[in-house]
């Protein structure tokens, strides 16, 4: 082997250096910390704007979830994680309180014009975040940037969330806008209290489609102060805002997907917030002194779908028996630590179109081997599919649903665990045929409205649906486009009512959202996932 | 053969491993149960909506199209483009990189710091309670899942006694070391040690352990030949005979296990990275899998994959500089 030259280190060299610097580090590792030691981290920030602790700082706050938004673009996504960020920033034209009924938002007034025309009235005096005004012609781009692919440098995922809209316009004679749909549109009004924040169309049509989903110009309370991808995203308050300057000055969002991460850091006082506490760990954040648990009825309902057209699903006395089998008050208490509420129908409480004279179905594992002798199937053998660890508990939810059952003397059940990807790929193929028979599956609404819990599993017009009755599919098709709220809702009600009484699912539990608290932050939880921190004050 | 032609033939035979590194990483996409369509479009999506995530993620061409196209984008520095997170995939990869890098340096660093004292000791104080507590020590640390020890650490270090922070990476260490040179600020830095020792132990247990069984077997093959006794009866002092002598050769074989070990820790911090939500692209691998966000996993993996060859190949070419008794052939 030749060297070059001299002025390369030689091998002896190198070795001896080597052997030098174990011998140095040997002697370093052996002494004790230096004059600057890292004990215990700074409060708060610092002049790096990266501090972790919070502790100290009283205006502000830190909020922990599970995932990081994808993009800043508030029409590019469908991630409620990306949501609880954006909308500290961005506004709805129709808000919702916490109990989820529909508000004025950057709309002071709404109304049903014809059956395919709304009309919504736009807010006066209020400021973009860079200064200029709202107008309604940024109401109107921001609907169609959502349902016109070939609007705002976008073809937005989130179309079908206002489904039946086909467009908006600005309407001349008033502060207002015109949002057209196709044909009688009973939901626009609640989907526009969930979905599509208002953009500012100079703005958007300014930017390349990298810069809209980097940077934040919204109406909301905070303005964007810091972006880091996949790290965190920080806001200052909006001083201009239009119901007032927020009381948290600064609130920093940034995300642990493994729950016991974000649990640690809120019991070291890194942060203020976390969000999705598994159950059980909900009794040690209780115990801390400076903690608490706030908790509120989400919008996702879990449930056990049966396929309508293959044995034994197809009989109704067989999916009843499947209900009567499950003693889901015990699941709930035990698996769920008391977070989480029975079901009787396809939708929530609280929802447009519940039916409130439902109960769940007992717990009567005689009554259920009466019904499966009844139902020809006695000693049948199924298997119900589960997508692993896809929703809160859901496993541990389902090995119970599946032990009940199994301990009837006249059916044998087993569990299959299957890949989200993969499960959800056999339901929405279009082909019935591919789903599983017998699967647990979660169901998000957050329109607080039974048409989207009814509509997609039992009509033929999708390619999830999992059970067809004729009379609760013309139930449904008349709710929706039924335009008499009267009327509609006895129409969902009876849907509902009959869904209960066919076991169209085995009825499972609303999810609960159960957050950890500091004990310097007040708040109370909403149901639609969202932290807001314009509602959260400070001790 | 020269050691040109020994490090051309390395580098020819690098290229090829990682040609097939990016096919089999490639073919993974479709090895794997569930479609990318099914985690970017929400389950009431339109069919519509899903015939048009599915073009946007090209999932509408024959497969030899998409490796082609794959292949040529990547030659061009292209690793595709993240539709769930609306930006191409080389920026978020890379944008990763240093921390996991930084992590698995600090790792490295903080085992040499302790592994080889460790070793050594082990080795001079054979049967002796020193000897045992190292050797005990390499057990626990090559037996410990590291998922295990990174809670334990923050539960007792972090929660329990309040000394160091549970998680999280406020700064990295060049922006760190910018703030100190540029603006004489200390703040940046410190923060940047105190994030990054607790998963640095956590990463480089296993390796510390693993380094003290080598050290030590290696300082006894090495104190048990005849040119140990020859220093000795020159009548070199013992000091000089175990760190000059014994210890340089015993290193011959650290160094090169070093340099493999650097290349692991980068593919294997991802536990450990998750455990401290440390933001490099262990943790950025577990989340683009959960949500099948295939160009993210494509690329952090031939990322890994380039590493770990362009490290053996320059262990290698380090080895053989080190030790001339090992031929090109």
């Amino acid at each position: 082997m030749s060297h070059g030259n001299n002025t390369r280190i030689g091998r002896r060299s190198f070795l001896a250096y080597a052997g030098a610097a174990t011998a140095t580090a040997s002697v370093a590792g052996c002494l004790g910390e230096g004059e600057d030691d890292p004990g215990a981290t700074d409060d708060g920030t610092d002049d790096t704007g990266n501090g972790t602790d919070t502790g100290d700082d009283d205006s502000s706050i830190w909020i922990s979830q599970t995932q990081d938004p994808t993009t800043l673009d508030p029409h590019d996504h469908r991630e409620t994680t990306t949501d609880n960020v954006l909308l500290q920033a961005y506004e709805l034209h129709l808000a919702r309180d916490p109990d989820g009924e529909i508000t004025d938002g950057l709309a002071t007034d709404w109304e049903i014009l014809d059956d395919d025309r709304h009309q919504l009235t736009i807010r006066e005096d209020v400021q973009f975040h860079n200064g200029e005004e709202l107008v309604p012609g940024d109401s109107a781009f921001s609907i169609n940037r959502v349902v016109n692919p070939d609007e705002g440098n976008l073809e937005s995922p989130q179309a079908d969330q206002l489904a039946g809209v086909t467009g908006a316009e600005v309407d001349d004679d008033e502060h207002a806008i015109i949002v057209h749909s196709d044909g009688a549109n009973p939901t626009a009004f609640a989907n526009l209290a969930s979905y599509c924040p208002v953009v500012q169309e100079s703005w958007v049509m300014d930017r390349d489609a990298d810069e809209v989903g980097q940077e934040i110009n919204g109406t909301g309370p905070y303005q964007l102060e810091e972006f880091v991808t996949d790290e965190y995203t920080r806001f200052t308050s909006f001083p201009d805002y239009w119901q007032g300057e927020a009381e948290i000055e600064e609130l920093t969002i940034d995300a642990a997907p493994e729950s016991s991460t974000r649990i640690n850091s809120l019991q070291a006082g890194e942060v203020d917030i976390s969000t999705a506490v598994p159950p059980d760990d909900a009794p040690s954040i209780d115990g801390d002194d400076d903690l608490y648990i706030g908790e509120a009825p989400s919008t996702r309902i879990l449930m056990l779908p049966m396929r309508y057209d293959v044995e034994p699903f197809d009989s109704q006395e067989f999916r009843q028996a499947m209900n009567y089998a499950i003693d889901f008050d015990a699941i709930i208490e035990n698996v769920l630590n008391n977070f989480g509420d029975a079901t009787a129908q396809p939708t929530l409480e609280g929802y447009f179109g519940h039916n409130p004279d439902l109960d769940p179905y007992p717990y009567d594992p005689e009554r259920a081997e009466e019904l499966v002798d009844e139902s020809g199937h006695a000693g049948v053998e199924i298997e119900l599919h589960v997508p692993a660890g896809r929703y809160l508990q859901s496993d541990e939810i389902a090995q119970s649903c599946v032990g009940y059952i199994d301990d009837l003397d006249n059916v044998s059940c087993e569990i299959e665990m299957r890949d989200f990807g993969e499960l959800a790929g056999t339901l929405l193929d279009g082909d019935i045929e591919t789903t599983p028979p017998f699967f647990l599956i979660g169901w998000g609404n957050t329109t607080f409205d039974a048409q989207q819990n009814l509509f997609p599993w039992f009509t033929e017009d999708t390619s999830q649906y999992t059970f067809i009755d004729d009379d609760l599919q013309d139930l449904i098709y008349a709710a929706a486009t039924e335009v008499d709220e009267d009327e509609r809702e006895q129409l969902l009600m009876d849907a509902c009512e009959l869904a209960h009484e066919l076991a169209v699912f085995v009825f499972l539990n609303r999810e609960y959202l159960i957050y950890g608290l500091n004990e310097r932050v007040e708040w109370e939880p909403r149901q639609d996932e969202y932290a807001l921190a314009y509602e959260m004050s400070l001790r | 053969m020269s050691q040109y032609h020994f490090l051309l033939r390395r580098g020819l035979q690098g290229l090829f491993v990682i040609w097939g590194v990016v096919t089999l990483v490639f073919l993974l996409r479709y090895m794997t149960p569930g479609s990318p369509v099914d985690f970017v479009a929400p389950l009431d999506a339109s069919p519509e909506l899903r015939e048009q995530v599915a073009a946007n993620l090209g999932l509408d061409q024959p497969i030899y199209v998409q490796y082609f196209e794959y292949l040529f984008g990547l030659a061009q520095g292209d690793m595709g483009y993240s539709y769930l997170r609306s930006q191409p995939a080389s920026s978020i990869i890379f944008a990763r990189l240093p921390a996991t890098i930084e992590l698995a340096i600090v790792a490295t660093i903080v085992a040499m710091i302790f592994s080889i004292p460790l070793g050594v000791i082990s080795a001079t104080r054979r049967h002796e309670p020193a000897d045992y507590a190292a050797t005990g020590f390499s057990l626990v640390g090559i037996s410990t899942p590291n998922f295990w020890l990174g809670i334990m650490l923050i539960l007792i270090v972090s929660v329990g006694l309040g000394i160091l922070p549970t998680s999280r990476r406020p700064i990295g260490f060049l922006p760190a070391m910018e703030l100190l040179i540029f603006q004489l600020e200390t703040q940046g830095i410190r923060e940047w040690v105190v994030h990054i020792i607790l998963p640095a132990i956590t990463l480089g247990t296993y390796f510390t352990a693993m380094i003290v069984r080598l050290t030590r077997s290696g300082m006894l093959d090495e104190l048990g030949k005849s040119y140990v006794q020859a220093t000795r009866a020159k009548g070199l002092p013992e000091t000089l005979v175990r760190y000059k002598h014994v210890l340089r050769n015993t290193m011959i074989p650290i160094i090169t296990v070093l340099g493999l070990q650097l290349g692991s820790l980068i593919g294997g911090a991802v536990i450990t990275e998750f455990v401290f939500n440390w933001p490099g692209l262990g943790t950025l691998i577990i989340n683009a899998i959960n949500v099948r966000d295939w160009p993210i996993i494509q690329g952090a993996l031939i990322v890994i994959g380039i590493g770990f060859v362009v490290i053996n190949i320059a262990v290698d070419a380090l080895y053989t500089y080190l030790n001339p008794k090992v031929s090109y052939e």
